[in-house]
């Protein structure tokens, strides 16, 4: 077998343990170095002889990867934002931004659904993790909503798209995933999600002051709060607005003159703006000490899928499968665009079954390849390009729109994570209330996707910038 | 994510064992928690040497580098015990009974095998970075201010040990689930539906903001 | 007959020696011998040499200054202020010191043989602000500089300030260091031109060694027909390499800082006489301290580089 085909077997192998249930980063890894014994035995034509030769190869290529992978300043980034959003909520920072968002946009049609939003986006800037954000909003957002009058399944959806919004506005550990699998650069790329998390927001908003004002009894506006208290409700949320402006301050000073220092360092730096409010809202060491078990174990899970798809995407560089797939992706007689828009489709369809970080970790190493040579290779300039589009801010851009695709299998069913999750806070709500509740938002989704691949410059505009 | 173990435990020894090795898994787990916190205080001194001494933390990439393993590994055994390692259980979760047990136990079997091997690979690349005749023990070092690498190196081959362990210890629970045919076997992680885990999660994470 | 080659990043000058050894080799055997180039997919470039060892392919580029510990023999190219001019001179000396015995056996401890060394420019700064004039105005100056060329800075007053090459722009661009050493086509790559105000031509504080090696018992495998045309086509890869570095990526060079009006600071012999005293002897003292204590022959091994250099 040429070594392409043996890429292509063991891929399939791959494709069958995880629909099996074994746990992704260990299939990953396995395939890797079942697929690299199978590679360097057969440079020795399958002797016998040379099979153990071909086992100490393998393995101990394999070996390598876990430490020189792992070892990665740019990868020091996820668990710092891990740990930024465990902290947030000991520092009480979720509750003042709902009550600031309510008593300023609560006037508006849907006004408490339309705050909800906000307020979503707004913790999305301190918080790295979609999930997290649905589970925390559910608890805060939705008693208030029923008592003005929301219907259940409605304000469950809100909670639960509302969510999705964190992980495209920064920090975002998905995105520095996504970053250090195609290496591309981390702080661009976290610049990038910021407006189209913004156009997420406001899109929902449109949706729900759209709906708010053709169907009758939806949910009235909250009225009747006094300039004073509404500027009494920014105080506790200023915090917000401090963590945000030391990361921004890190990466790129908007005020001209130096910035104070590069992207790991404005992670770790808002962490500890947010580890010092957590101290000062009263955190004990028992919290703290939970905190960072959790992060531990969120981190040391992510960063296991790494290294376990990357003994696989090792494996795949000597069966030079990602090449065969670009040469055959580019080859196709149908427009470019086309290509993109089939390539997300599928992301869509994979999504619905398959968690997003372990998704990404195990398609990009195949797709953005091909992505990148549709447009016509990593370091093509914008003129030369299929998209008008340089290689990396082509990669900017697929990476924001495979992470908002994501984000929408977040709240598709059969597995919409956020769905479960809002539906696990509240006794009085079933998943299917909230599948039903959140199915308006697939129409904004599909709607910010589409403004996102016909106008890329809402993504590359502010890396521009930079 | 779920803060609950989903663990059942009893007064058997298999359960006897699970705990003790938890405890010890718990700590490394912690460890790697610290190092987190690690990363932060060494970026305020980086941030603060800078800029109020002029004075940079000399080699700081190269300690950022030292510190990833430790966080990227020390806890893998903590988030196997208590299934948190993320899989597609559409399949697996409708199982039931020892149909169930036996697929846990082949894939766990197949887990166990993978770490063995990888315990070699990356034991052999601790060893190319380290001579007990060299300067500090070093033959392979950082970039920049030249850090021996083989402690953080030895970490890997360590950290898939106390995994080897633990799989170990869960095939025995596999395997006397099947045999015993056993409903809610002890000392392995459960499979819970979506919406169990959920409201796991949620209930971890709304602990906190009250 | 197939090779295996890990290299990293994309095709470029700085690999044009080996693309051209693979032309060479597969037309003197008739496309009997192959050599397969990869870029990235067989190994981060810090590990290239475990891979050899390993046996995981039989081709390999690296950077000494890397991993320091790996190669310790050969860092000795990497020493601040050495006065090495031109890239064939780099090449002469590097060819040489590759077949001092120290050397080889320094290398024989990866399985590996130097086959040919990648010549690169010595290192200068852009920088932003205000010039460096003299050796005072570097006093606290925050510099990007890893390694020999970063202590031997610190020598002088400055302040080497740590990060990975694709955070330099930014730092730049943000006055987080004043400056940056890059050989003039990483400059290039990594965009310190669009940013910097100045240039130092001549400083040459130094630059990094980063040998071609073959896995010893691949190359020991090989046919002697099949090694000749190996062995036999180096000499015309790096000329091939040495043409294309001076005329494409230099040719480009002075142009591009012209473009962008960045000032040349050219510094006196005599200006430069104190950088060396300042930094060059001390660094020189203390690798050979260093050295010695890895049971290297530090001192014969230094004396060869500079015998060579004065001649
Ligand atoms: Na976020
Ligand atoms: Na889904």
């Amino acid at each position: 077998m040429e070594p392409v085909d043996i890429g292509i077997a063991v891929s399939l192998g791959l494709l069958v343990m995880v629909v099996l249930g074994m746990r992704v980063a260990f299939a990953a890894a396995l395939a890797g170095l079942i697929g690299l014994v199978w590679i360097f035995w057969s440079k020795k034509g399958y002797d016998p002889a040379d099979f153990g030769w071909a086992l100490s190869v393998a393995v101990k290529t394999a070996g390598q990867v876990p430490h020189s992978k792992v070892a990665s300043q740019a990868l020091s980034l996820i668990p710092t934002f891990i740990l930024i959003g465990y902290l947030a909520y000991y520092a009480g920072l979720t509750r003042a931004l709902f009550e600031a968002a309510k008593r300023w946009l609560g006037w508006v049609p849907g006004g408490m659904a339309v705050s909800t939003v906000f307020a979503t986006a707004g913790f999305a800037a301190v918080s790295g993790a979609s999930v997290a954000t649905a589970a925390v909003f559910a608890r805060i957002a939705i008693p208030e909503m029923l008592k003005a009058g929301y219907d259940k399944r409605f304000a469950a959806g809100v909670v639960a798209a509302g969510g999705t919004l964190a992980s495209l506005i920064p920090p975002s550990a998905i995105l520095v995933i996504y970053a250090i699998i195609v290496e591309q650069d981390v702080g661009k790329l976290l610049l990038a999600g910021f407006i189209p998390g913004v156009v997420s927001a406001l899109i929902y908003a449109a949706l729900i002051m759209g709906l708010a004002l053709t169907i009758r009894g939806f949910g009235p506006p909250v009225r009747g709060f006094t300039w004073g208290q509404r500027l009494h409700a920014l105080r506790p949320a200023l915090p917000i607005v401090f963590v945000v402006m030391t990361i921004v301050l890190f990466v790129y000073n908007p005020f001209g003159g130096d910035a104070w220092g590069t992207p790991t360092e404005g992670g770790a730096i808002g962490a500890f703006v947010v580890f010092l409010m957590a101290l000062w809202h009263g955190m004990r060491w028992n919290q703290f000490k939970d905190a960072l078990l959790e992060t531990a174990k969120l981190s040391v899970m992510i960063f296991t899928i790494i290294w376990g798809v990357l003994i696989y995407v090792r494996f795949l560089g000597f069966a030079d499968l990602p090449g065969a797939f670009s040469d055959w992706i580019t080859s196709l007689e149908q427009s470019p665009m086309l290509t993109l828009v089939m390539i997300l489709l599928a992301y869509a369809v994979l999504g619905m079954f398959m968690d997003a970080i372990g998704m990404l970790l195990l398609t990009l190493p195949v797709v953005y390849p091909a992505v990148m040579a549709l447009n016509g290779g990593e370091f093509v300039s914008a003129a030369d390009s299929t998209f008008g589009m340089s290689g990396p801010m082509c990669a900017i851009w697929f990476g924001i729109l495979v992470v908002k695709m994501a984000e929408f299998c977040l709240i598709t069913p059969p597995i919409g994570l956020n769905c479960f999750v809002v539906a696990g806070v509240r006794d009085d709500i079933s998943v299917q209330d909230v599948f039903r509740g959140v199915t308006p938002f697939f129409v904004a989704d599909a709607v910010t996707i589409a403004v996102l691949v016909a106008v890329p410059g809402i993504v590359l505009w502010l890396p521009g910038l930079a | 994510m779920a803060a609950l173990a989903p663990v059942l435990e009893d007064t058997s020894l298999l359960s006897r064992l699970d705990r003790s090795l938890y405890r010890l898994e718990r700590v490394l787990a912690l460890l790697s928690g610290l190092a987190v916190f690690g990363l932060m205080v060494l970026a305020v001194g980086s941030v603060g040497g800078r800029h109020l001494f002029n004075a940079p933390l000399p080699g700081y990439v190269d300690w950022i580098q030292q510190a990833m393993p430790l966080i990227a590994f020390m806890g893998i055994a903590y988030t196997q015990r208590d299934g948190g390692h993320i899989r597609m259980d559409i399949l697996i979760g409708a199982l039931r009974g020892r149909l169930l047990w036996a697929a846990e136990f082949v894939t766990t079997f197949a887990i166990l095998g993978l770490m063995v091997l990888l315990v070699w690979g990356s034991w052999a690349h601790f060893q190319r970075s380290f001579d007990f005749t060299a300067p500090m023990w070093s033959r392979d070092s950082s970039f920049d201010i030249n850090l021996p690498l083989w402690p953080a190196k030895l970490l890997a081959p360590v950290a898939f040990c106390v995994l080897c362990l633990r799989l170990a210890l869960q095939l025995w629970g596999y395997g006397r689930a099947f045999v015993l045919n056993l409903a809610e076997p002890v000392a392995v992680p459960l499979v819970r539906s979506a919406a169990e885990m959920a409201a796991a999660e949620a209930e971890h994470v709304s602990g906190a903001d009250s | 007959e197939e090779w295996n080659v890990s290299l990293w990043g994309k095709r470029r000058a700085f690999t044009e020696h080996v693309e051209k050894l693979a032309e060479l080799v597969s037309e003197k055997t008739g496309g009997a011998f192959t050599l397969n180039i990869s870029y990235g997919g067989l190994s981060q470039n810090t590990e290239n040499l475990d891979g050899i060892s390993i046996g995981a392919f039989e081709m390999a580029q690296f950077c000494a200054g890397y991993h320091r510990d790996k190669n310790p023999s050969i860092t000795v190219l990497e020493l601040p202020f050495l006065g090495i001019s031109s890239l064939d001179q780099e090449r002469e000396i590097s060819m040489a010191l590759y077949d001092h015995p120290a050397v080889r056996n320094d290398l024989a401890r990866w399985n590996a043989t130097l086959l040919m060394p990648s010549p690169l420019p010595q290192y200068n700064f852009v920088g932003v602000g205000e010039a460096p004039r003299t050796l005072d105005d570097y006093k606290g100056m925050t510099v990007r500089a890893t390694g020999g060329i970063g202590a031997a800075m610190e020598m002088i007053g400055a302040v080497p300030t740590s990060m990975s090459a694709t955070e330099v722009r930014q730092a730049l661009d943000s006055g987080v260091v004043k400056a940056v050493s890059f050989a003039p086509h990483a400059h290039m790559s990594f965009g310190t031109i669009e940013t910097g105000a100045w240039w130092t031509t001549n400083l040459n504080p130094g630059t990094v060694n980063c040998p071609v090696v073959v896995n010893t018992d691949a190359l020991d495998a090989l046919s002697d027909e099949h090694r000749e045309a190996l062995l036999g086509s180096v000499d015309e890869a790096l000329d091939h390499y040495i043409d294309y570095y001076n005329n494409e990526t230099m040719a480009k060079w002075g142009p591009a800082l012209e473009e962008r009006a960045i000032e040349q600071i050219t510094y006196s012999a005599e200006a430069l006489a104190t950088f060396q005293q300042a930094a060059a002897g001390p660094a020189a003292t203390a690798w050979i301290g260093e050295m010695n204590d890895r049971g290297l022959p530090a001192q014969e091994l230094y004396d060869f580089v500079i015998g060579m250099i004065g001649q």
